[in-house]
């Protein structure tokens, strides 16, 4: 059967660069040609609502806003042994974060075979429609480095 | 070997919301104050924007609730603008929200809330036989009942906690002895809180067969985005609905079977327990307009209030009256031009922050004598009101809505006890279980009369007589209500030559978590702890199931404080 590839972008569209997320999976959606296998969806801050789209995936990739412990301004890329084993984000108001959400994925017994996630680092998140110019010229770059991942999966 | 790299938690949407409780000596709570730590300020972003777009951004104020804010807003512009909208895109909005309800409630009840009842470490050492057997008693026709079925399942979650990697089941206070529920009917309880969650991913796909996609479902000023053709491929046809009837029948009975019976046989071990009911002030905008969404006699949840639990009688509510509903910031860090206690309307509404006023972090607790929360302070009539699910089934009930005093009394007198038992925390649960039954219901009845409408030839969805800005009024006002699973939400509109002039938004957790008003009168989450015994400071069990009856649409951070100011713990309430 066909894998099934999620690519979830996670945020708040209106607290500034916490929307990162959610506007590269928009840029993904206008700048691809991915086969009806790869779903793009814009998850918002959705949290347990979410857990369709991890538990339904073969294959899931994450944009997010992060805050990683060392502070370079540049994209991050999560894959394999370098995505924490729980990622203590918090994705809603009911602060159901991935880390909850791939456990209960666990104890359903449908964790996805991989997972990755590409953040940046958010500048502001004060309450503002739109990215900071910082974050939105990474936007380009992140979502290449999405597309190579997507790339490698379709190719297996 | 790999550098482990954390990811910090980022504050959301709603902020944080900041709990203290002052204990006596007995540890029985004294007095609490409710402190919403973070500004939002939305507002200020809609200013200027097209009001037809206003939906699009109310829709991400909140991470679960995103259908309500769209609804309220819309609303609100149709109601300044004047357009009516079809009958067609009045029934789809009507089971969206039952929809958006009814999984929202199933949601809480399992993911949320059930771990301050249920715990999951004695499940451990149930047995799989007599677990089998309690709950063939309890949900005798639910066929996921077997020997087997417990047995693995036990495997698979000591597997899961032995890892030590707890996740979900983190942060709790497994042990306590608050909890009492004998370790068969724990097991039982994790084994539906699974499928719970495994069964309500399929409830919201109703969203996407008629917002065109989920999350984040479309809505129209005017009536509905999607379009109806039985016959078309590229519309909402009969395969569709098929589809969607299929979910309505699966979730009724899962909510008869499964939910409704865990809440009665969970609350049987806890109706000693009758803490935290708080203001006994109650307030529904009610909801599901049956015609045109002013003809307030048509709503199935009835509008209304209830004062000192007096259910006798019931208050007319309009929140359009200019000295009904009014938020006052005495104790919120605001001001307004014409003084803080000054009460205004939402279409008054200032929104003028005082961040000076707030202390500056690591701080060890809020000078509550002053200003302590970002929550304005809405009141009703100078009353502080509860809303929500309580509220709403009080005021059906008061009302004598004929389903929900059924349900009501098979409710208390499967337990056994009187209708004071309602105005307590596990009555507010129990009214969410109620709520969540009669709104599944409501989901069958949206289904017929949309089918019944259709069938007759009519597909409109959608009024664009007032589509172009220049059909409008140059100045005009709107309010928009709905009936969010946390409660009476309201959007207040002014428009001023097609844009957006003011916009002020009251939620339901403003109101149940507000601060004390300039007349020293607590908000409802703060009214509700007070009295409740503690077993042990350290471990506040008895404030996160109080605080999580209401579904608290914040992160919460609650510190427990001693008489003397000191701190005894600090824990997240999530």
């Amino acid at each position: 059967m066909e894998q099934k590839i999620n690519v979830l972008g996670l945020g708040n569209l209106i607290l500034g660069d916490e929307a990162f997320g959610v506007e590269a999976v928009r840029y993904l959606e206008a700048n691809n040609d991915f086969p009806a296998n790869v779903n793009i969806i814009d998850g918002g801050t959705q949290g347990v609502y979410l857990l369709d789209y991890i538990e339904s995936a073969d294959c899931l990739l994450i944009f997010d806003a992060i805050i990683p412990q060392e502070y370079d301004f540049k994209v991050y890329v999560y894959q394999k042994e370098d995505l924490p084993a729980f990622i203590h984000r918090k994705m809603s108001s009911h602060q159901i974060g991935l880390s909850e959400l791939l456990s209960i994925a666990k104890l359903h017994g449908k964790v996805p075979k991989e997972v990755a996630l590409i953040g940046i680092p958010p500048i502001s998140m004060k309450m503002n429609v739109g990215l900071t110019k910082e974050v939105q010229q990474l936007v380009p770059k992140a979502v290449d480095k999405g597309k190579e991942i997507i790339m490698q999966w379709l190719e297996k | 070997m790999a550098k482990r790299i954390v990811v910090d938690p980022i504050p959301r949407i709603e902020g944080h919301l900041r709990i203290e409780a002052v204990l006596d000596e007995n540890n029985t709570i004294q007095d609490a104050f409710s402190s919403g730590t973070m500004w939002r300020g939305l507002e200020l972003i809609l200013k200027g924007r097209d009001p037809r777009d206003a939906w699009a951004f109310t829709q991400r104020i909140c991470g679960v609730c995103t259908t309500v804010h769209a609804l309220a807003s819309i609303r609100c512009v149709e109601d300044a603008i004047g357009v009516d909208i079809p009958t067609n895109a009045r029934i789809i909005r009507n089971l969206m929200n039952a929809t958006q309800q009814t999984q929202d409630h199933l949601i809480h009840f399992y993911h949320l809330h059930a771990l301050d009842w249920v715990d999951v470490v004695s499940a451990l050492s149930a047995d799989p036989k007599a677990t089998s057997e309690l709950a063939q008693a309890v949900s005798p026709s639910w066929p996921k009942s077997s020997v087997g079925y417990f047995k693995d399942l036990k495997t698979r979650l000591t597997t899961f906690v032995e890892s030590g990697q707890l996740g979900i089941f983190s942060n709790a206070y497994w042990g306590h002895k608050g909890y009492l529920l004998p370790p068969e009917a724990n097991l039982m309880a994790v084994a539906h809180y699974l499928e719970a969650l495994d069964f309500q991913k399929e409830i919201v796909k109703i969203h996407a067969i008629f917002g065109g996609k989920n999350p984040h479902p479309n809505y129209l000023v005017g009536g509905m985005a999607c379009s109806i053709d039985p016959d078309s491929d590229m519309a909402i046809n009969i395969e569709q609905l098929n589809k969607v009837k299929q979910i309505i029948d699966d979730t009724n009975r899962f909510i008869d079977q499964v939910y409704i019976p865990d809440l009665i046989a969970i609350a049987g071990f806890y109706k000693g327990w009758l803490h935290g009911g708080g203001l006994g002030n109650f307030m529904s905008y009610g909801d599901f307009p049956e015609s045109d969404v002013d003809d307030f006699s048509s709503l199935l949840w009835p509008r209304g209030a209830i004062l000192n639990k007096d259910l006798s009688t019931i208050h007319d509510v309009d929140p359009r009256d200019m000295n009904q509903v009014k938020e006052e910031v005495t104790h919120s860090w605001y001001s307004y031009a014409g003084g803080d206690g000054a009460g205004l309307h939402p279409w008054e509404g200032e929104t003028t922050p005082k961040p000076d006023a707030v202390p500056k972090m690591p701080y060890k607790h809020l000078d509550t004598e002053g200003k302590y929360s970002w929550l304005k302070t809405p009141r009703w009539n100078n009353n502080p009101m509860e809303v929500g699910p309580l509220a709403r089934v009080l005021v059906a009930y008061a009302k004598k809505v004929p389903m929900i005093v059924d349900t009501v009394n098979y409710v208390l007198k499967t337990l056994d006890v009187g209708p004071e038992a309602l105005f307590s925390t596990l009555g507010r649960t129990a009214a969410r279980g109620i709520e969540c039954k009669q709104t599944a219901g409501f989901m069958t009845h949206y289904y017929d009369q949309l089918v019944a409408n259709v069938k007759a030839g009519d597909t409109q969805v959608f009024n664009n007589e007032k589509w172009d800005p220049d059909r409008w009024p140059s100045d005009c006002k709107g309010f928009g209500y709905t009936e969010a699973p946390r409660g009476a939400l309201g959007h207040w509109i002014h428009i001023k030559e097609g844009k957006i002039e003011d916009y002020q938004i009251v939620v339901p957790s403003t109101w149940n978590a507000s601060p004390r008003d300039g007349n020293g009168k607590s908000g409802a989450y703060e009214a509700a702890l007070k009295g409740t015994p503690m077993a042990d400071p350290e471990q506040p069990l008895e404030v996160l199931r109080t605080i999580h009856s209401f579904d608290p649409c914040l992160a919460c951070a609650s510190h427990i404080l001693d008489m003397n100011g000191n701190e005894i713990t600090s824990v997240k309430i999530s």
